[in-house]
C-alpha cells in the first residue's frame, strides 16, 4: 500500500511541489531504496516530519526501531507493501490519484490520511503485514503443504503472503473509509459553503478507494480457497466497524469518554476478549464500559488488535497449523498491537508542552487513567461533545502529565509486551522470533 | 386455463412487505389489473397488524394453479395451506383503496407487455423463501454487532419497501437448476438461499455507500441513510453489512462459490470508479456505459445466479446459462431503471427524477439522443454542469427516439434471457424466469 502512496503522492507533488522538495520526498518510498537506505531514511524523516524531528537529536536508542524492521524485512524475503505492478498499473489507483490532485490544498482529512500512509515511519507502523509474514515464518508450516505452495527462500507460503497483503489492504481501507468527514445538515462541515465541494468530492473519491480495496482483499481472500480464512477476516472487517460506534461520539464522529460514575460496575478479573468458537459473535464491551483498563483493551483491540490478531491466526490456517499455535498467534498479534496502541497513547504525553496544532484521542490510556484518577478533568472534555475542536487540548494535556496517567499507561504498554514476548515463547527459536523479539524491544524505547 | 391469472391473493405471506410486494405484484403483471376490483390487500399501515389479516384464500383459484403446476409440486403445497380466511376487509383504509386505483390507473397509460399463455407469478412461488427473507437479514446483521445504532443503520434498508429483485430471481434460478438436475434436497436450496441473501446485502451495502456518495435525501420514499446519520458511521455500516455477508457466505464452506461471489464486489467498485469518469470518444461511450452497466448492476445478477448453479454442482454450460441470463436481465433492469428516470414521476420512483442527470451521468436516453441532437455532446462531457443543461438534456431526450432505443435494446436483453431460460427443463421455476423478463420490461417503478 505504501507503494500505492507513494505513487498517489508523487503525482501530488510533482503537480504542486517545487523540484528539490519533490525528490526529498521521494525517496524514501521510491521501491528501489527502500529495502537498503533505512538510515537514509531516518536523516530524511528530519526534514519530512517536524513532529518526529526532535528525537533525532537524542543519542541512538538501544535498540533501532529502522534496523529492527529492515532486518525483520530482509528475513522474509522483501518488504510487505504491495510490490506487485497490478498496482501501481490499476486504472483504478491511477484514478485515484488523479482526482486526489483536486484535493490537494482542501481541508479533507483524506489528504493527510494519505500523508500518514505515505510516511512509512514508526508513527504509522507500517509494518502489519510484515508482522504477519513474521509470525508465519517463525511458526513454520505443516509438512503436508505442497512445494508450490512455499516461497522457499523465504521461509513463508505464497498464501500467507497474500494474507499479508490483504491485512493491510483492509487495515488502510478502513483508514480512508475514516477520514470521510460528515456532511450532515446540521453539522458545522455541512454548512460549511466555501469547503462543502471540497468536502464531498473528498468523500466521494475516500469511500471509493476504501470499498476499492475491500473488494480487491474479498477477491485476494477468496482465491485463497480456505474459507475459515475468509470468516475470520471478515470478522476484522466487522470489528473496524464497530469500533467506530463505541461509547459517546461528537459531530464527526470522534470518540469521548463517558461522563465519570456513568457506569458503575466492578472490574472484572479476565479479560474480556472474543469467543473463540464463534466469530460472528461480537465484542461483549458492554461489560467493561467505565473501567478505564478494560475499557481501553477492548476499544482497541476493535480498532487493532483484532485484525492483527486474526491475521496471524488465519496466516497459520493456511499453514496447517494446530488450533493451539492458531490462539498463540492470535494472542502475540493482539497483545502486539495493544503495546503498539499504548505507546502511541503514550508519545504525546511524553513531551513537557503540547506542540503547536496537535491534538490527541480523548479515550486514549493516558486520558482515560487521568479521568479515573480525577473525574473534575471531564469538565474541560464536556464541550467536545459538540466537536472536538471546541476543547482546550492544552490545558488536558497539562493535567495529565502532572498526574499518574503516564507512569500507568506505560505500565500498561509493559504488560502487553511482555505477554506478546511471552506468548512468542511458544514459538520455536527461529531468525523470524529473534526479529519479532527485536521489533517489540526497539518499540519499547520508542 | 389459457390465462390462468396468478392469483396474488393466495399465500400473501403474512409481514408488511408481503403486503407491499402485493400491490408491486399489482402494478407488474397485466394479467392482474383485470382483477385489482376485488382486491382485499392494501399496504399495510403497521407491522403490528399486517400479520393478522394479511392471509388471504381463494382455495378455488390455488387448486387450479396446482393442477398446473407441470410436474413439481412439492413448493406448490405450501400455496394451499392458508388456513385463515380474510376477514378482516374493514380494515383497509378508504386511502389505501384510492392509492391502489391511482396507481393502476397509471399503469393503464403504459404498453402492456405480452401476455403469455401461463402466467406465473414469481413472487407467489417462491412464497416459502421469499416470506420471512428481510427478517432473516435483519436477524443476521443483529446478531453480529452489540451496538444498536450500528444495527439500526444497517437494518434501514431492509425493510421489506424494496422489489427484492435480486433475490426472486437468484430463487427462480435456483430451483430451476435444482429441477434441471433434478436435485431435490432441501439442504441445497437453504443454501442457494444464502446466496439470495448475499446479492441482496451487498445491494443494500452499495446503496448506503452510494447516499453519502450521491447526498441524496430520499431513496424508496423515505429519507436516505445519510440525511439521518453520521456520515462517518453510515459508511462504516455499509462496510459492516459487506462484512456480515460474507461472513454468512463462506460458511457455505465452497471455494468456488465465494470466488464467483467475490467478483461481484470487485465489479461493483470498478463501475463505480467507470463512472466518475466521463472522457471517452463518443465512439467509446456507448460501449463504457455498457461495461460500468454491466459492472455496477448486472454482474451482481450473473454472478449470484451462477453461484447458485455452482452449489447445485452445475456443469459449465449450464453455469453459464445462468450467468447468461442474469446479464441480460441485469442489463435490461438497468437500462429500463435509467429510462424511467426520464418518464416516472418522483412520487413512483421514491427518489427524484433526471436524478442521473443531476449527477452529471449520460445514460443510453442521453446517448442514444446524441445521434439525432449533437448539441448533447459539450453537456455530456462537461457532466451537465452548466445552468440549465439538466432541463435542456430532459427536453431533447424526450424529442428524440432516446426512450424509445432504450426500451427496444432492454427489450432485446429480455429476448436474449427468456432464450436462456428456454434451455432449461420446462418447470413453473423455468416460467418464472421468462415472466420476470416482462415484469423488468414493464416495470413501472
Amino acid at each position: 500500500m505504501q507503494r500505492v502512496g507513494a505513487l498517489i503522492m508523487q503525482q501530488l507533488m510533482r503537480h504542486r511541489m517545487p523540484q528539490g522538495q519533490l525528490l526529498r520526498r521521494r525517496n524514501p518510498t521510491t521501491p528501489a531504496v527502500l529495502l537498503s537506505t533505512f538510515t537514509q531514511q531516518q536523516q530524511k524523516r528530519g526534514t519530512a516530519t517536524s513532529t518526529v524531528s526532535s528525537k533525532q537529536a537524542t543519542p541512538p536508542p538501544r535498540h533501532d526501531w529502522n534496523r529492527a524492521v529492515s532486518e525483520a524485512e530482509r528475513i522474509v524475503g522483501y518488504p510487505t507493501s504491495f510490490l506487485s505492478l497490478r498496482w501501481l498499473l490499476s486504472d483504478e489507483i491511477a484514478n485515484v490519484a488523479l482526482h486526489l490532485r483536486k484535493l490537494v490544498g482542501s481541508a479533507h482529512p483524506l489528504m493527510k490520511t494519505a500523508k500518514h500512509l505515505l510516511y512509512n515511519g514508526k508513527n504509522t507502523m507500517q509494518a502489519w503485514g510484515l508482522i504477519v509474514l513474521l509470525v508465519s515464518k517463525a511458526a513454520g508450516h505443516a509438512p503436508s503443504i505442497p512445494d508450490v505452495e512455499q516461497d522457499k527462500s523465504a521461509g513463508v507460503l505464497h498464501s500467507q503472503r497474500a494474507l499479508a497483503e490483504v491485512t493491510e489492504m483492509i487495515r488502510i481501507s478502513h483508514l480512508v473509509h475514516n477520514s470521510v468527514v460528515n456532511l450532515q445538515s446540521g453539522t458545522q462541515a455541512g454548512q460549511d459553503v466555501s469547503t462543502y465541494d471540497d468536502m464531498s468530492f473528498g468523500n466521494k473519491i475516500g469511500l471509493l478507494t476504501g470499498d476499492y480495496l475491500l473488494g480487491h482483499s474479498s477477491a485476494e481472500l477468496a482465491n485463497l480457497r480456505n474459507q475459515e480464512v475468509v470468516e475470520l477476516i471478515s470478522s476484522a472487517v466487522r470489528d473496524f466497524s464497530e469500533s467506530e460506534f463505541i461509547g459517546e461520539r461528537d459531530e464527526q464522529n470522534n470518540p469521548l469518554p463517558y461522563k465519570p460514575g456513568t457506569f458503575q460496575r466492578p472490574s472484572l478479573s479476565v479479560a474480556v476478549d472474543f469467543n473463540e468458537h464463534d466469530v460472528m459473535t461480537p465484542m461483549p464491551i458492554g461489560q467493561v464500559l467505565g473501567n478505564p483498563e478494560q475499557e481501553w483493551e477492548c476499544r482497541n483491540i476493535l480498532n487493532a488488535g483484532s485484525l492483527l490478531g486474526k491475521s496471524c491466526q488465519a496466516s497459520l490456517k493456511l499453514a496447517g497449523q494446530s488450533e493451539q499455535m492458531q490462539r498463540h498467534a492470535y494472542r502475540f498479534g493482539k497483545h502486539l498491537a495493544l503495546a503498539w496502541q499504548a505507546c502511541l497513547d503514550a508519545e504525546i504525553f511524553q513531551c513537557p508542552t503540547l506542540p503547536l496544532d496537535t491534538t490527541f484521542s480523548l479515550v486514549s490510556a493516558p486520558v482515560l487513567f487521568h479521568l479515573e484518577h480525577d473525574p473534575s478533568l471531564y469538565a474541560l472534555i464536556e464541550p467536545g461533545k459538540k466537536s472536538v475542536e471546541l476543547i482546550d487540548y492544552v490545558q488536558i494535556h497539562k493535567a495529565v502529565i502532572a498526574g499518574p496517567a503516564l507512569a500507568k499507561t506505560k505500565e500498561l504498554q509493559c504488560k502487553h509486551t511482555a505477554a506478546a514476548l511471552s506468548v512468542l515463547q511458544h514459538f520455536p527459536a527461529t531468525d523470524a522470533r529473534q526479529a519479532l523479539e527485536n521489533i517489540i524491544l526497539a518499540m519499547q524505547d520508542l | 386455463m389459457a390465462c390462468l391469472s396468478t392469483s396474488g391473493r393466495v399465500a400473501c405471506g403474512s409481514r408488511r412487505q408481503q403486503a407491499h410486494k402485493f400491490i408491486c405484484r399489482l402494478f407488474l403483471n397485466p394479467s392482474l389489473r383485470r382483477q385489482s376490483s376485488h382486491l382485499s390487500v392494501g399496504p399495510a399501515p403497521a407491522e403490528g397488524h399486517a400479520r393478522k389479516y394479511a392471509h388471504t384464500h381463494n382455495p378455488q383459484l390455488a387448486r387450479r394453479f396446482y393442477g398446473l403446476s407441470l410436474g413439481t409440486n412439492q413448493d406448490n403445497l405450501s400455496l394451499l395451506q392458508n388456513s385463515h380466511n380474510c376477514s378482516n376487509n374493514a380494515q383497509y383504509s378508504p386511502q389505501s383503496m384510492q392509492s391502489l386505483r391511482t396507481q393502476s390507473s397509471v399503469h393503464t397509460q403504459q404498453p402492456a407487455g405480452p401476455v403469455r399463455e401461463i402466467q406465473i407469478d414469481p413472487y407467489i412461488i417462491l412464497d416459502d423463501e421469499l416470506k420471512y427473507f428481510y427478517d432473516d437479514v435483519r436477524d443476521l446483521l443483529q446478531s453480529g454487532t452489540s451496538q444498536s445504532e450500528l444495527d439500526t443503520i444497517a437494518c434501514y434498508y431492509f425493510d421489506g419497501q424494496g422489489k427484492a429483485l435480486r433475490p426472486m430471481v437468484t430463487m427462480l434460478m435456483a430451483k430451476a437448476l435444482n429441477y434441471h438436475l433434478n436435485n431435490e434436497s432441501h439442504q441445497l436450496v437453504h443454501k442457494q438461499r444464502q446466496i439470495a441473501l448475499f446479492s441482496e446485502m451487498v445491494h443494500s451495502a452499495s446503496l448506503v455507500h452510494d447516499d453519502v456518495i450521491d447526498q441524496s435525501d430520499f431513496r424508496r420514499g423515505k429519507p436516505s441513510v445519510n440525511a439521518l446519520w453520521n456520515h462517518k458511521k453510515v459508511t462504516m455500516a455499509g462496510d459492516y453489512i459487506l462484512s456480515i455477508a460474507s461472513i454468512m457466505i463462506s460458511r457455505l464452506r465452497s471455494d468456488d462459490v465465494t470466488i464467483v461471489l467475490s467478483q461481484i464486489l470487485t465489479d461493483l467498485v470498478q463501475g463505480e470508479f467507470m463512472q466518475l469518469g466521463s472522457r471517452e470518444t463518443e465512439n467509446e461511450r456507448f460501449a463504457h456505459y455498457l461495461t460500468k452497466t454491466y459492472r455496477k448492476t448486472a454482474s451482481l445478477i450473473a454472478n449470484a445466479l451462477k453461484a447458485t448453479a455452482v452449489i447445485a454442482q452445475a456443469d459449465d454450460n449450464v453455469a453459464e446459462v445462468a450467468f447468461q441470463y442474469g446479464r441480460n436481465i441485469g442489463l435490461a433492469f438497468q437500462l429500463v431503471d435509467d429510462m424511467l428516470d426520464f418518464v416516472s414521476s418522483t412520487e413512483q420512483m421514491g427518489k427524484p427524477t433526471a436524478a442521473d442527470l443531476k449527477l452529471g451521468l449520460a445514460t443510453a436516453p442521453v446517448l442514444f439522443a446524441c445521434e439525432k441532437y449533437p448539441e448533447l455532446n459539450p453537456m455530456v462531457m462537461r457532466r451537465f454542469s452548466e445552468p440549465g443543461d439538466v432541463e435542456r438534456a430532459f427536453e431533447l431526450v424526450h424529442k428524440s427516439h432516446g426512450l424509445e432505443q432504450t426500451r427496444f435494446l432492454a427489450k432485446k436483453h429480455c429476448n436474449e434471457a427468456i432464450r436462456l431460460a428456454q434451455e432449461l427443463t420446462e418447470s413453473p421455476y423455468q416460467k418464472g424466469l421468462q415472466v420476470v423478463a416482462d415484469l423488468v420490461i414493464n416495470r413501472m417503478k
